[in-house]
């Protein structure tokens, strides 16, 4: 529509996507019987590492560069969404190759810097994470793909509104691949593997801090929110009202009901090993590719 | 089978309820017969230096200045909170409190000074180890003893007159230097 | 003819001339004197008729004796039997055999008298440095009796550790000193080929401060049980309880009834909130941290209401040299009963929750697979040996205090692996409340007037020895005192279960994921600084002086500003 919508997004994300980690953290401290920081502790969190000094390890421009990289591209694919419903201002000269390109850009950049540290347990990050990006991105894909299959079309708008077009075998299914993999998405046990803490410290972030680091938990903290945000238009879509307000209430709504569910998986179940995270990976991609063979036949 | 278990899991949690307090913000009193900061009465040491013998920490400091005047000196920042001290006292001078939060920026907070007047034994002047049964509970160290107050540092010697010359020696004391190349 | 005297004949068969002495000075104790040429026929000798390597020590004996000594000690534990030899070495040719080539266990014994004493061993196939900082100057020995206790050598600069290359075709992580997993210094090399992990190499002893020096220079008899309680911040009871009895079985003190079983419901709740402990840890080594708060909530029943029995949550400070220091009435008593009924009913439901755990499974089964063979080859003791179906506990076997009083069941499991060691610790929970409960029952029925100390007539007399096992947590612990002059002992050594079992990690480690490392060393609960033997109180740094808000800030700022 016009340039208003694209503010909107960036505002809307974020404003909201620190405050979904609280609810996380919230939530999580309650199923492990804790007080939990309050709800607006992310916000403070992020300010506090704002005010820190920037120390650049591994003296490296690129080390340097990587979270505005990461930070930018995220809010360039968050730009482009059809919010509530409209399509965005930029969504002409764009579509859903456009949005995956810079969702992978962002995971890139986390790469590079990630390499350009040095550090032993951020490459061993970085390598996992990159093993992650590989085996998931189909997922992401395939998802849109099946709103392609259905609207024929490759614009944003059509094409998240058509994986919820026909809802029938096919469609059930790929909701459960995602669900499954949404927890990789958000990188929340089981499959926060690339981050570890126990194990590699963070892996890709280990060297890094102040701003710089606030950059990447914030990045972190925009995708979770965009790859709920994707499942709540996505496969929901079909239950949001027209007018926009309303719209983006119950969107809104939705999400939160995700991440509390996004918490409650976390906090029940163990670190995979990597080992054991990619056969289950390799198995969502043979599922979502079945998906989406299904809906081409119009299941 | 997955799904029961991760429901009983919950469930577990849930009926625990929140358990950890809103500390500092709530105070959480100590119990009873609890070790915390010992507090000396000082109308009732008689300077016997027992609890200085005994604090395996060695955080009890006796400095003789005369033959009359000899300094009790705690210094709380390396007490273990043992209660030896408080075991052994003969006159149970000393009480373990109810006191744990005791981080300060000064150190002066946490350090308990006696002066005492100390009266001349007919025996030895400072007798303490005859109150005691337990033989290996009885002190090594009788008579005057020099402890630096400054360094804080128990001074393993002791007279068995007062010696201004020991005490002439041990006001410099300073702690062991690292060893030169 | 029992167990003791058959070997004694045998030792005497054997080796003739070369035995000097061979006294049993309590039942299950026989201490030998050898000479020096004779130590391996003896070691290799009681390591075929079945005996278990336990830990050596070395002390010197310049001034009272013929020079060095080194004691090693073994167990046979289906005979309730510790054997220690003793064997001497001149102070001007400070030299004995290893054992280490036939018994890779006694390696760290070995190369820790090589740093601290400048004892020499030959054939020692690994005599890098273990103890001593990689800085200390070469010809100190700190435990030689003439190195005072606070000396301080200068710190050099660029002087470190040589770790070895990696492997062909392997890269190093390293983890440590400072490590989330780990939660003391420690550091392990590791050598990884993708996520394997093909080897690793160990450096610790970081916090070596040095107590037992401290023990034989500066404190008495009685001040060392609270400075053992702080050598380890979990076990800390084992290790007082442990130290008393080595003095009172060197001294012959027969301490009361009630004390005993006072000292076992103190090392049993110990017991039950170590366990919890490391309950908890496992999960959140494994990245599950609901695991790790829920069952830190029930141990904290367990500290509360040490707190209420002991004055504190953690440092009971209950033993003295013939006794104990608080009773436990009948108030108590009840108290601890219904905190154990609690936790117990607690327990149940959370072991359930854990044990059904499919993807628990998934993390610890197969996971630092350890064969039953090398685990007897490590000498591996306490739940991690109990998970490789080796049934041994000191409570057991060697018992002490009144544990042949109470009715106990020693779980093991034969999964080899860290689900084995998980399994282990959660049934051992079961047991110690039993033996609460029973210690409680027997406490009521003890006449009331018994002593809770008994005093000493005399001094102790030096130059006796005596050896005592205390089963904690992560397994057995020994402490071996000599007594001496004024006071004090004139050795204490104390061997704590890390000791032997985090020697064997690298071999639990090897063709394991790197992300299974540390679950890996979790499964041995490793307490760096009960092996370090770390000691808090630093007397001789000269650094005691309090910095103000402000320096503190302004030193702080210069760090940052790098000047
Ligand atoms: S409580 Fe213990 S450490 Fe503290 S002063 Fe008394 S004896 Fe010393
Ligand atoms: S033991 Fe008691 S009486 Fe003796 S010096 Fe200490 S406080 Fe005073």
């Amino acid at each position: 529509m016009n340039a208003t919508a694209v503010v909107i997004n960036l505002i809307y994300f974020l404003a909201l996507a620190p405050f979904l980690e609280g609810v996380m953290r919230k939530v999580t401290a309650r199923i492990q019987s804790r007080q939990g920081p309050p709800l607006y502790q992310p916000y403070l969190d992020l300010l506090k590492l704002l005010g820190k000094e920037n120390l650049n390890a591994a003296g490296h421009p690129v080390f340097r560069l990587a979270p505005l990289l990461a930070f930018a591209s995220v809010l360039s694919a968050v730009a482009l969404l059809p919010l509530a419903g409209w399509s965005s201002f930029l969504a002409h000269s764009s579509d859903l190759m456009t949005l995956i390109y810079f969702l992978t850009l962002s995971g890139f950049s986390i790469l590079i810097g990630a390499l350009a540290s040095g550090n032993p347990f951020a490459s061993v990050g970085a390598s996992r994470e990159m093993m992650t990006i590989i085996m998931l991105e189909p997922v992401l894909a395939m998802t849109l793909i099946l709103g392609v299959v259905s609207s024929g079309s490759l614009s944003l708008l059509p094409a998240t509104a058509g994986v919820s077009a026909t809802r029938g075998f096919s469609y059930f299914l790929m909701m459960a691949v995602y669900l499954v993999a949404l927890q990789a998405f958000v990188s929340r046990q089981p499959f926060d593997i690339p981050e570890a803490e126990v194990e590699i410290l963070e892996g890709p972030y280990v060297e890094y801090s102040g701003p710089n680091y606030a950059l990447f938990r914030y990045t972190l903290n925009l995708k979770r929110m965009f790859y709920s945000w994707l499942f709540v238009v996505g496969f929901l879509g079909f239950l949001l009202p027209e007018g926009p307000v309303l719209n983006l209430v119950i969107q809104t709504g939705l999400v939160l009901v995700l991440f509390v569910l996004i918490s409650v998986v976390g906090a029940t179940h163990p670190r995979f090993r990597m080992d054991q995270a990619l056969k289950f990976y390799a198995g969502l991609v043979m599922l979502s590719l079945l998906a989406v063979g299904l809906r081409v036949k119009g299941w | 089978m997955w799904l029961w278990n991760k429901i009983k899991q919950l469930a577990i949690s849930f009926r625990a309820g929140v358990v950890t307090l809103r500390y500092p913000f709530e105070s959480r009193p100590a119990p009873e017969d609890f070790r915390g900061q010992p507090v000396w009465d000082h109308a009732k040491c008689i300077g016997c230096a027992g609890c200085a013998n005994h604090c395996p920490a060695r955080t009890i400091f006796l400095r003789d200045i005369c033959q009359e005047v000899r300094i009790l000196l705690y210094d709380s920042s390396r007490c273990t909170y043992c209660g030896r001290c408080a075991d052994l006292c003969p006159e149970k001078a000393i009480t373990m409190s109810d006191r744990f939060e005791l981080a300060t920026d000064n150190r002066q907070d946490i350090t308990q000074t006696i002066e005492l007047f100390m009266m001349t034994c007919q025996r030895c002047g400072r007798c303490y180890d005859l109150e005691i049964k337990n033989y290996i509970d009885r002190l090594s160290r009788l008579g005057y003893r020099y402890d630096s107050l400054e360094v804080r540092k128990v001074i393993q010697r002791s007279t068995a007159d007062f010696s201004p010359e020991e005490l002439e020696k041990t006001i410099g004391y300073e702690r062991p230097g690292r060893l030169d190349k | 003819m029992s167990r003791a005297e058959e070997l004694v004949l045998w030792l005497r068969k054997e080796l003739g001339g070369n035995l000097i002495s061979a006294e049993a000075t309590a039942p299950g104790r026989i201490f030998v004197d050898l000479k020096r040429e004779a130590l391996v026929t003896a070691a290799a000798g009681l390591m075929n008729r079945g005996a278990r390597y336990q830990v050596g020590v070395g002390y010197d004996a310049r001034k009272s004796g013929p020079g060095f000594a080194l004691v090693h000690t073994f167990a046979f534990d289906k005979d309730s039997l510790l054997v220690a030899i003793r064997t001497f070495a001149p102070g001007d040719d400070p030299e004995f055999d290893s054992l280490t080539p036939f018994i890779p266990g006694a390696g760290w014994s070995e190369r820790e008298y090589q740093d601290l004493l400048g004892l020499k061993f030959r054939n020692n196939p690994n005599s890098k440095r273990l103890v001593l900082s990689d800085d200390w100057p070469t010809g100190i020995y700190p435990l030689r009796q003439e190195v005072p206790h606070d000396l301080m050598p200068p710190a050099a600069e660029e002087v470190a550790f040589r770790l070895e290359e990696a492997p062909p075709g392997t890269s190093i992580v390293p983890f440590g000193p400072f490590h989330a997993s780990l939660h003391e210094p420690a550091h392990f090399s590791v050598y990884v080929d993708g996520e394997d992990i093909k080897g690793c190499e160990y450096r610790g002893f970081m916090t070596h401060r040095g107590i037992e020096k401290l023990a034989q220079t500066e404190l008495t008899y009685n001040d060392i049980p609270f400075v053992a309680e702080r050598i380890c911040g979990i076990c800390g009871s084992v290790h007082s309880v442990n130290y008393a009895q080595a003095v009172e079985a060197a001294a012959g003190i027969r301490i009361s009834r009630r004390a005993e079983f006072i000292r076992m419901v103190a090392l049993e709740l110990e017991r039950l909130h170590s366990h919890l402990l490391w309950i908890g840890v496992a999960g959140h080594l494994i990245g599950f941290d609901t695991v790790f708060m829920q069952a830190w909530r029930i141990r904290e029943k367990i500290m509360w209401l040490a707190e209420r029995l002991t004055g504190n949550r953690k440092t009971y400070g209950m033993v003295i040299i013939g006794g104990v220091r608080r009773d436990i009435n009948q108030d108590r008593s009840q108290d601890i009963r219904v905190v154990l009924r609690e936790v117990e009913r607690e327990m149940l439901s959370l072991e359930k929750a854990i044990l059904k755990d499919r993807t628990i499974h998934k993390r610890t089964r197969g996971v630092g697979y350890l064969s039953p063979e090398e685990a007897v080859k490590w000498n591996l003791v306490g739940p991690v040996a109990r998970a490789r179906g080796l049934s041994i506990d000191a409570r057991r076997d060697h018992p002490y205090a009144a544990y042949d009083e109470v009715e106990f069941e020693v779980p093991v499991a034969d999964s080899c692996d860290v689900w084995g060691t998980l399994v282990v610790r959660l049934k051992e929970v079961y047991q110690a409340i039993r033996i609460i409960n029973q210690c409680l029952d027997k406490l009521e029925r003890l006449p009331r007037n018994e002593p809770l100390s008994v005093d000493l007539e005399g001094p102790i007399p030096p130059g006796r020895q005596g050896l005592s096992l205390v089963e904690a947590p992560r397994g057995e612990a020994v402490h071996y005192v000599l007594t001496g002059e004024d006071n004090r002992p004139g050795r204490w050594r104390v061997r704590a279960p890390t000791y032997p079992n985090l020697q064997a990690v690298p071999a639990m480690l090897l063709n394991n994921k790197l992300a299974d490392f540390p679950i890996i060393v979790g499964s041995i609960d490793p307490c760096i600084s009960c092996t370090d033997r770390v000691l808090v109180v630093e007397r001789s740094s000269g650094q005691a002086r309090l910095l103000s808000r402000q320096e503190l800030e302004s030193i702080s700022r210069q760090k940052r500003s790098g000047k």
